[in-house]
């Protein structure tokens, strides 16, 4: 250190703050979720140690893999489309549209909209007896649409709410993305005679490349907490077929107090989610490079 | 730097509030004491409870009540969690089978010492026996909520049927000459969770198990006791029902409240608690009876409402007082109450000519006698919801009976080993 | 040739536009209808008694006035303090170079990776036994750990000359003062990002407040329509109503930042 340097004293001092507020709330609940995972408690009592018990029972729960599954179905029909969705709304929003604006406004704003609102309308708009999809349809003489009440359809309709819903985020990046791109690189290839639609596959996909694999992990780690949608739309149902796992945390530590049963689910939900989120900077991240 | 500066009186304004707890505030020398109470009733009779706190307020003056309605599935967390944290109103209400989760912890305080005998002496013995354990008394009952038989007159009469069905075979045949006839739904049974989950499948089920003599659970409740023929047979006439196709699939409790109320479907099964939104439907012409002895003798589902006043750090003799004569009113004046169709607790309310004026109740509190009681066991709480949850995929899936029994009964079984 | 084309994506995009207001206008349509037209077999769409009546039964049936009020003052002080706290660490992650730092800084941006679902179960029990649980702050400090605003500040100042830095120091200012007066003002641009985003993230919590606050009156918004939304199960009109109250003062909120909302978005995924 050099004589006069302050640089370590300013170091800590200005990391301090924070540092405080992270190993009281994110790190310490952390370990003592991981303590917890080994107790039979229900809060009201004493907790007892069980070992590895709740792990053990964790494997054989049918209810913990069906709702893994639910989740992982989620994470699937959303992720892609999303993706997709967002591209394409971008391609219009940076396009020569003279409705642009009012695109990018209309697309967006269900973001900012809270996530009750929304699940709240969305359920609305696809009950089954006096919703408006399925008076439209009766209307037309079609019969009405299970949107929520058959487990066949539940999941895709909670996704369509949540496309609606969050689509945009995704469209504003992107449309950085795209405005990122140089103008000179389009003009030469129309020099060259490729059309719009070359373009797009040809240049845009490509460039944008980085932008599609921060979209791809955000959207990942944001379907796998999926949780709001499910609850207010269908509560988990029909029979149980859209329980999410972050559902049945909810509800086998607050509904029944199995408090070392639900942390130990949670750190099995950790575990997978490190494991998604490792493979993804490794595989995409050193390709990308 | 104005604009900072309403920033810092924004932020300091919010610190104040920000820590502001629930903790029981200190109490005004005058004016009348406040008490708060969380309200579970969501499923029809709501608008009639909020009724009666006003009606409540107005008669005295000196104890106020304020009343949060909470989303009945959230209900017990919340109220778990606001007994863990100390922060829990000073009255709540309990359904008597949820009292056995409470009382073993302490979080409710014994009664014995405030209510006089004289009050206790007017309560139908069943009802407030279900509320004592271990000799002392936890809570006060304020009402039975058996489920019951809808049946829309008009219906019936266009179909050509004069007698309500009182056998399995009778309601099914019942319900197939109204389709034909009408082209309306035979029964309305909600099979699918919507708002709540397909809790009057698990009712249904668990009434018409213990109409052939069954039970739910195994006497000294450590395992499941319906996986037989009881069980059997009253999951395969659930399914026949939509199999015949006089039940609609896919039917939540909202929807098939609804369908009934617009004059849809001729037999609808609820708790008692819905009749009273039943009569404000204009131009429905319905009548409710006790559940039929479909597989037997006479026995239905049943759940009671009780209040108790949770243990609190620093108990206010005041507010426990005030509590416990709240509860009396609410007691003496259940009449009221049963304006949305729950039966009172009270002798005298039962008696009283304004319960005895009202249409149906009476025939229904006479069958009170023939309800089921909930297995007093901790696990019946999580028993029940999954029960609701597999019932409703075996019947709206058609699964097979037996394979979905097994299934019910081995997770049922596992439910109870973690208690 | 050329112009039909054109026309024919004008059209597309709007009928693209209506697809995607149309459910917030059928909010607005179905609240201002009595119940006996939501609940029907004889649909209309517009309401043929228009009334207002939904809105002034949600206003008396609920806090929603207090649940904004709750959600309003979570989401400020939760952006408030996410810079306070995020600004300096990011400031000695990109310029301080202290011992330890590399290490300390992943061992932070690990915390990124912890969803916080995790931490449910152990931070209730926590904030219950400091007798902090159904406060408006058991809202807000679990959100104060997440360090995403950290890795956008740390981006952006790095990305600052170390030369202007430099010529602070010789003018004799001190850390602190380079801090606020040099740092600060220059990544404006990123801090209104973090603080956007916090306050976003804040207004729409909904698993933490469900489970930290237990009486309506503190509810968030997010929690006290689900609330609504639960015990009205089939009064849709109310329902909308009390939703379209919630939104208002997000609307409003966009309409005042729209350009700053999403530029900030985007900025994270130029910068991430």
């Amino acid at each position: 250190m050099i004589p006069g340097n302050k640089d370590t004293r300013d170091g800590i001092l200005f990391s301090l703050p924070f540092l405080i507020v992270f190993v009281l709330f994110m790190v310490y609940p952390l370990l003592f979720g991981f303590y917890i995972s080994f107790f039979q408690w229900n809060i009201l009592g004493t907790p007892k140690f069980l070992g590895l018990q709740n792990y053990a029972e964790l494997f054989q729960d049918a209810k913990f893999w069906s709702s893994l599954w639910h989740t992982v179905q989620f994470v699937l029909m959303t992720t892609p489309v999303l993706l997709v969705m967002g591209f394409l709304m971008a391609l219009l929003v940076t396009s020569k549209s003279p409705l642009k604006g009012i695109l990018e406004t209309c697309f967006f704003v269900p973001y900012i909209f809270s996530m009750t609102v929304v699940a709240t309308l969305w359920a609305w708009i696809m009950q089954k007896d006096f919703g408006i999809i399925n008076q439209v349809l009766g209307l037309l003489g079609k019969e009405g649409v299970s949107w929520l009440t058959s487990d066949k359809n539940a999941m895709w309709s909670i996704s369509i709410a949540t496309y609606w819903w969050t689509a945009g985020f995704n469209m504003v990046l992107f449309t950085a993305g795209i405005k990122q791109i140089s103008k000179e690189i389009y003009e030469s290839a129309i020099v060259d005679g490729a059309s719009t639609f070359q373009s797009i596959i040809h240049i845009t996909i490509p460039l944008v490349k980085p932008t599609t694999i921060l979209c791809l992990i955000l959207q990942i780690i944001a379907s796998f907490n999926v949780f709001g949608q499910v609850y207010v739309m269908t509560g988990g149902g029909p029979a149980g077929s859209t329980r999410v796992l972050i559902q049945y945390i909810y509800e086998t530590g607050f509904s029944y107090f199995r408090m070392g049963y639900s942390a130990a689910m949670s750190y099995i939900l950790f575990v997978i989610i490190m494991a998604v989120s490792v493979m993804q900077y490794v595989f995409l991240g050193r390709r990308n490079d | 730097m104005r604009k900072g500066l309403i920033t810092m009186a924004v932020l300091l304004l919010s610190g104040a509030m920000l820590f502001a707890s629930a903790a029981p505030e200190t109490q005004a020398a005058e004016g009348p004491i406040e008490l708060k109470f969380w309200s579970l009733f969501t499923g029809g009779d709501g608008e009639f409870f909020n009724a009666m706190i006003e009606n409540f307020n107005a008669s005295q003056d000196e104890i106020h009540m304020t009343n949060d309605m909470v989303r009945f599935d959230d209900y017990y967390t919340r109220l778990t969690t606001a007994l863990a944290a100390g922060t829990a109103p000073d009255v709540i209400v309990l359904h008597q089978a949820r009292l056995i989760n409470y009382v073993p912890s302490g979080a409710l305080l014994p009664l014995d010492d405030y209510v006089s005998d004289e009050m206790l002496a007017d309560f139908q013995k069943a009802p407030l026996e279900a509320c004592r354990m271990d000799g002392s008394l936890y809570a006060i009952p304020f009402d039975v909520h058996p489920i019951v038989m809808y049946s829309n007159k008009a219906l019936l009469e266009e179909a050509g049927i004069t007698e309500l069905p009182q056998t399995a075979e009778e309601f099914v045949e019942a319900a197939k000459k109204v389709k034909e006839t009408t082209g309306q739904w035979g029964s309305l049974i909600d099979n699918t969770t919507g708002t709540y989950k397909a809790y009057t499948l698990t009712r249904l089920f668990v009434s018409l198990v213990n109409q052939q003599g069954g039970s739910m659970l195994t006497d000294d409740y450590s395992a499941a006791a319906f996986n037989n023929e009881y069980g059997y047979n009253a999951l395969v006439w659930l399914q026949e029902l939509l199999n015949e196709g006089v039940n609609p699939n896919e039917l939540d409790y909202d929807a098939a409240m609804n369908m009934f109320r617009l004059g849809e479907g001729a037999f609808y099964f609820n708790g008692v608690w819905a009749t009273g939104t039943m009569e404000q439907e204009e131009g429905l012409d319905f009548v409710a009876s006790p559940l039929p002895p479909f597989m037997g003798k006479s026995a239905a589902w049943t759940d009671s409402h009780t209040f108790a006043i949770p243990v609190q750090k620093n108990q206010d003799p005041a507010k426990v007082e005030a509590a416990i004569k709240f509860m009396d009113w609410m007691t003496a004046n259940a009449d009221q109450w049963a304006l949305a169709g729950n039966i009172p607790t009270r002798n005298s309310v039962l008696e009283g000519e304004a319960f005895n004026a009202l249409p149906y109740r009476a025939d229904y509190a006479a069958a009170v006698s023939t309800v089921v009681a909930n297995p007093p066991t901790p696990a019946w709480g999580e028993i029940y919801e999954t029960m609701s949850d597999l019932l409703e995929s075996a019947v709206t899936k058609n699964e097979d009976p037996q394979t979905a029994l097994d299934s019910m009964e081995s997770t049922v079984n596992e439910i109870i080993s973690h208690y | 040739m050329r112009n039909r084309k054109t026309a024919i994506y004008r059209i597309l995009e709007v009928l693209l536009i209506l697809i995607w207001v149309f459910p917030l206008v059928w909010m607005v349509i179905t609240s201002l209808k009595f119940e006996n037209e939501v609940v029907t077999r004889n649909f209309t769409f517009l309401p043929e008694n228009p009334t207002f009546q939904n809105y002034i039964d949600a206003f008396q049936s609920t806090y929603i006035l207090r649940w904004l009020l709750n959600s309003l003052i979570i989401s400020l002080v939760t952006m408030a303090a996410t810079f306070i706290l995020d600004a300096p660490i990011a400031y000695a992650f990109a310029k301080i170079k202290f011992p330890g730092r590399n290490i300390l800084f992943w061992a932070v941006m690990a915390g990124m990776m912890v969803p916080f679902q995790v931490l449910i179960v152990p931070l209730y029990l926590q904030f219950n036994s400091y007798g902090l649980v159904n406060t408006l702050a058991a809202a807000i400090i679990p959100r104060l750990a997440m360090p995403i605003g950290i890795f956008i500040l740390r981006q952006f100042y790095e990305g600052i000359p170390d030369a202007l830095e430099e010529a602070a120091f010789i003018d004799g200012a001190g850390r602190l003062r380079t801090f606020v007066r040099i740092i600060l003002p220059l990544g404006k641009a990123a801090a209104t990002t973090v603080i956007i985003l916090a306050f976003i993230n804040a207004w729409n919590d909904f698993l933490w407040p469900l489970i930290a606050i237990n009486e309506s009156q503190k509810y968030t918004i997010t929690v006290g329509i689900a609330n609504f939304q639960g015990t009205h199960g089939t009064q849709y009109s109310l329902i909308m109503a009390g939703a379209v109250i919630a939104s208002i003062p997000e609307l409003i909120f966009f309409l005042i930042f729209r350009r700053k909302i999403i530029d900030g978005i985007a900025m994270t995924g130029i910068k991430g």
